[in-house]
């Protein structure tokens, strides 16, 4: 869908066209810098040394001089083995709040019952819950059930289990919706085969959804990876921290060491990033579909 | 014959309903040509017998566990919250659930720092959601007109979205820093030195700056959602208003945002909750305490409960932040469930 | 191969509070190896009748019976029954030969090799050998259905059920898949229910026809039963393309009066009219004779519009009451027959070929039974009718 040029005077609206082009194409660009330059400020900064990021413009790369990498030696020290836990984290999360979506969404669309609304609404609503409303509770709970003690993974399995949980509403929810597109005929098709409802699941639904689920996993990759709330709030062993509060505690100290902690950014980012590059349609889907 | 009629008109407004729900499906025309769906479940209008008690036993495995998970955690958690600030609970020990009372309540009311704390969350809740829409709007028009190379436009705007608050905190402290940031050494560069300010350390200013960070992080998901909704829109729509003499401005005033009303709606909703929730850029900006200017509910129930281990008078804080909440879903809910889009 | 019963079969759904029923008490018997077709206009209830057969929608009253035990409640996997979607509804990620294959695979316990023997042989069958290892997105529509209707044949069920299968085809693909579809099911002789709103593919193709109006059973017959003898006024208009012709009339002493004519009442029928009342009294276009006919059963009347269809014209008509008032009908003549628009004629509609409809729709007398050599010397001794 794009503008029409009046073809009765076209060599003047041509031109006027082209000047708004121009125009358009700048303030993108434009644009494009105000997005871009935190980021770019970060990276430039991460490589410069103490004095040269005191002395030279922040967006200004660093001259030979001032560019070292030693920040980026100590922010990777520090954040590595907290990245680790990350990982440790976010995998089995993602994959079980995916499944977990995919499976409670066949449950309420595919198959038919009374008042199916009614739970369905309790996922939607879930999504939107402030999650302040449940941290004390969480920290009670977890602290009753009392695994953390026994070792710094204990921990991450509740983080686990809690992130998957929470998960759970938004998953669904993006499940049912591509559900609610497949074909009642071909399910109906499917019951007349003689298949039962596990059997539909496990032949036609989970092969059919493969595109959601790469949908669903990126997005809640994202999120997992990202959180810093629930990470404070359930891990208190220094052992067991993930990466962003690795992050959020480098720059203690007195001094903060700005280049440090800028290069400390770029890395917490880096999985995401990379992540969104490859997959940014998909991020894109999955983040419109909040709505 | 009345009957009869009243018969076919309902017969008629089952199929339409059903046809709604399958898209794509053919159609064949009655006589009026009207497509009228031949031949469709119309689901969840039969009465119970036994062969859907049998479907509804047989759905169970699938919904029940992760909705007894999920349940749990977060309508259980709610309510053990409210339970919680009911009590009065604080540091180390274990909350006495036999006296209960709104003693939290009536302290919060009396607390100053909790009306400072509100009155920053709805400041932030507003400007930024309003602010954030108009910028979305914006791009995604921009986007919207044919241009080249939209795919990676997109991409950039919406990137901020895949980082981490505590990340973006991170690049902003740097930004807005009032010796070294970009902000202020850029002003001082082009020689508008009065206009450098202590960004984050002034109470004045600060919350426009944490907006402003936030609105960089976030109007790429503004643009997204309008982008869907303008290319909802039927080009013949656009065509129209050209061939009926509307100048650029008019058109867009008068025809396309009427119709983006569902995407501002779904739009504003997500952002209102988040910015309720944006707990973590502001922890990592400023710590525990971010001073009188950009403290919200979100950070002073953190701090409450983590920092002073004042447990029930955070759940009390924590059950305004829920309120506010429900406030803002419970309409929107409401009325998605209204458009039949549950 | 079995014998289907539907017993006052009735469907009543809960539309926001309000009952709507969608089938109200049909009654059909569906011997062993029959072919029906349940035909009607959009919204009749055929769809629902079969969704109620395949268990795909309870019964709400009545009983479903399948070599006389009931199976009402039933669930669709446990009914031997196949069928065949209007949209194919075949399962996308899977080849053709697991499409096929799925149905046995699920619910009997055939040694994969018989599978893949049973599919080979259905796929033979059907001419889809070739396409067994593609997947249904790289097939046409014709394809498509043939491998819909293999996937039905392949399990060898007790009654196949079609929902408008052909709708779907072109008209020239829908022409030669008729003709197909109806080899195919002599040859399997198993029982089957055809949907269709297709008048043409019922007549054509079912041993006998149920036809549906409103939900309610209108009438079920071999097709030529229903075309000749209808049982109502709804059969006879909605059986037969073009539709029969309707002229409202009173009956007043011996003749049947209409505006624009008066048509003289044949013997023996007085006694079913009650003077006075009216009546509906249809003609079939194929038995209205027009051009310079004389005699008390023709009638003058103007031509408006006429259709060449090849082998015959669709000449449309009108008589004109003495008010001005129009009442538009249509004859089918042979195709070397000329008219024009404007044209001035006779229009006969011959008394042994009417069909008269009381007040309340239903029959009181059909043509006299088809004679062609009774007919051929009525022609000979009026050459233009009497």
């Amino acid at each position: 869908m794009s503008t029409r040029t009046d073809p009765r005077d076209w060599l003047r609206t041509a031109r006027e066209t082209s000047n708004r082009r121009i125009a358009l194409y700048a303030l993108l660009t434009g644009l494009i810098g105000f997005f871009l330059l935190p980021i770019e400020t970060g990276l430039v900064t991460a490589l410069k040394t103490n004095d040269a990021f005191v002395a030279t413009l922040p967006y200004v790369p660093p001259g030979p001089e001032g560019f070292t990498l030693r920040p980026a030696r100590t922010a990777l020290a520090e954040l590595l083995p907290k990245m680790l836990n990350s990982v440790v984290l976010v995998i089995p999360a993602t994959i079980l709040s995916a499944l977990g979506g995919s499976l409670a969404a066949y449950g309420m669309t595919n198959l038919d019952w009374k008042n199916q609304l009614a739970v369905v609404v309790l996922f939607v609503a879930g999504i939107f819950i402030p999650y302040q409303a449940v941290l004390v509770p969480l920290s009670r709970f977890w602290a009753i059930v009392g695994i953390g003690q026994y070792s710094p993974y204990a921990e991450l399995v509740e983080l686990i289990v809690t992130h998957t949980a929470y998960g759970l509403p938004i998953t669904t929810i993006l499940f049912r919706s591509y559900y609610q597109n497949f074909s009642d005929e071909m399910l109906e098709a499917a019951r007349l085969d003689g298949a039962s409802a596990f059997s539909i699941y496990r032949n036609i639904i989970l092969p059919l959804s493969l595109p959601m689920f790469a949908v669903t996993m990126i997005y809640q990759f994202t999120q997992i990876w990202n959180d810093l709330l629930f990470a404070l709030v359930l891990i208190n062993q220094p052992a067991a921290q993930v990466v962003t509060q690795g992050l959020a505690n480098l720059g203690g100290g007195i001094q903060t060491q700005f280049n440090a902690q800028m290069a400390g950014a770029l890395i917490a980012a880096f999985p995401t990033l990379l992540v969104y590059i490859a997959f940014g349609e998909k991020f894109a889907k999955g983040v419109a579909s909040e709505t | 014959m009345a009957p009869t009629n009243r018969l076919r008109t309902a017969v008629r407004r089952c199929r339409r309903a059903v046809s709604r729900r399958l898209p794509g499906e053919s159609t064949s025309a009655d006589d009026s040509g009207r497509a009228v769906a031949d031949g469709g479940t119309v689901t969840a209008t039969d009465e119970g017998s036994s062969l859907f008690s049998r479907d509804f036993l047989e759905s169970l495995p699938f919904w029940l566990p992760p909705t007894l998970l999920m349940g749990f955690f977060v309508y259980g958690a709610i309510g053990w919250n409210a339970i919680i600030s009911l009590t009065d609970w604080t540091s180390f020990g274990t909350p006495d659930y036999g006296s209960l009372d709104l003693s939290q309540y009536g302290q919060l009311w009396s607390d100053p720092a909790f009306w400072t704390a509100a009155q920053n969350t709805v400041v932030l809740l507003l400007a930024f959601t309003v602010a954030c829409l108009l910028i979305g709007l914006g791009l995604a028009i921009l986007i919207d007109q044919g241009i080249r190379f939209e795919n990676a436009f997109r991409t950039i705007y919406l990137l901020p979205m895949s980082l981490s608050f505590v990340v973006t905190a991170k690049f902003w402290s740097w930004m807005y820093n009032s010796q070294y940031g970009v902000i202020n050494a850029t002003l001082r560069g082009v020689g508008l030195d009065f206009l450098t300010a202590e960004w984050l350390a002034d109470p004045s200013i600060v919350l426009g700056a944490v907006i402003f960070a936030l609105l960089w992080q976030f109007s790429g998901y503004a643009m997204v959602v309008y982008l869907a909704g303008l290319r909802a829109i039927p080009s013949e729509h656009f065509e129209a208003a050209r061939v009926d003499g509307a100048t650029t401005l008019r058109m867009y005033w008068r025809v396309v945002i009427p119709q983006l009303r569902s995407s501002t709606i779904s739009a504003a909703v997500v952002l209102m909750v988040f910015a309720l929730k944006a707990f973590d850029f502001l922890f990592v900006m400023f710590g525990k305490y971010p001073g009188p200017g950009a403290d919200i509910l979100a950070v002073m129930m953190y701090r409450q409960a983590f920092s002073s281990l004042q447990w029930a008078y955070a759940s009390a804080v924590a059950m305004t932040l829920f309120v506010m909440a429900l406030i803002i879903v419970g309409p929107y809910l409401y009325w998605e469930y209204r458009r039949g889009e549950l | 191969m079995a014998q289907l019963t539907l017993d006052g079969v009735t469907k009543v759904f809960d539309d926001d509070g309000e009952d709507v029923v969608a089938v109200d008490g049909v009654d059909i018997d569906i011997d062993d190896g029959e072919f029906l077709v349940l035909v009607g206009p959009s919204g009749c209830g055929k769809s629902t009748t079969l969704r109620m057969i395949a268990g795909l929608e309870t019964v709400t009253d009545g009983e479903l019976r399948l070599d006389d035990s009931r199976i009402n409640e039933q669930s669709p996997q446990e009914r031997d029954i196949a069928m065949v979607f209007q949209s194919y509804a075949l399962y996308p990620h899977m080849s053709v030969k697991r499409n096929m294959a799925f149905g046995l695979e699920e619910s009997t316990d055939m040694p994969d090799d018989e599978i893949a023997e049973t599919v080979e042989r259905a796929a033979e069958m059907l001419g889809i050998e070739e396409l067994l290892d593609r997947k249904p997105g790289d097939l046409s529509g014709g394809q498509q259905q043939r491998v819909a209707l293999g996937r039905a044949i392949v399990r060898d069920p007790d009654v196949f059920l079609m929902d408008e299968p052909l709708s779907n085809l072109d008209a020239k693909l829908r022409a030669q898949m008729r003709t197909e579809l109806q080899e195919l099911q002599a040859d399997l002789g198993v029982s089957t229910v055809y949907v269709t709103h297709d008048q043409t593919e019922a007549m054509t193709m079912g041993d006998r026809i149920a036809i549906l109006d409103d939900g309610e059973l209108q009438q079920v017959g071999t097709p030529l039963e229903c075309y000749h003898e209808p049982a109502n006024r709804f059969v006879a208009g909605f059986i037969g393309e073009p539709s029969m012709n309707f002229f409202e009339t009173t009956r007043e002493g011996d003749r049947l009066v209409h505006p624009a004519f008066e048509y003289p009442l044949p013997d023996g029928t007085a006694a079913s009219v009650g003077d006075g009342e009216s009546v509906t009294l249809g003609i079939r276009p194929e038995d209205v004779g027009i051009g310079d006919i004389a005699g008390d059963h023709a009638f003058p009347a103007e031509v408006t519009v006429v259709e060449p269809m090849g082998n015959e014209n669709n000449v449309h008509l009108q008589f004109t009451a003495a008010d001005g008032d129009a009442d538009d009908f249509v004859a089918v003549v042979d195709g070397t027959e000329i008219h024009r628009h404007g044209e001035g004629l006779a229009a006969r509609i011959p008394p042994e070929k009417i069909h008269l409809f009381g007040p309340d729709g239903t029959a009181i007398k059909n043509r006299e039974p088809i004679d062609a050599e009774a007919d051929a010397e009525r022609a000979e001794q009026e050459p233009n009718g009497a």
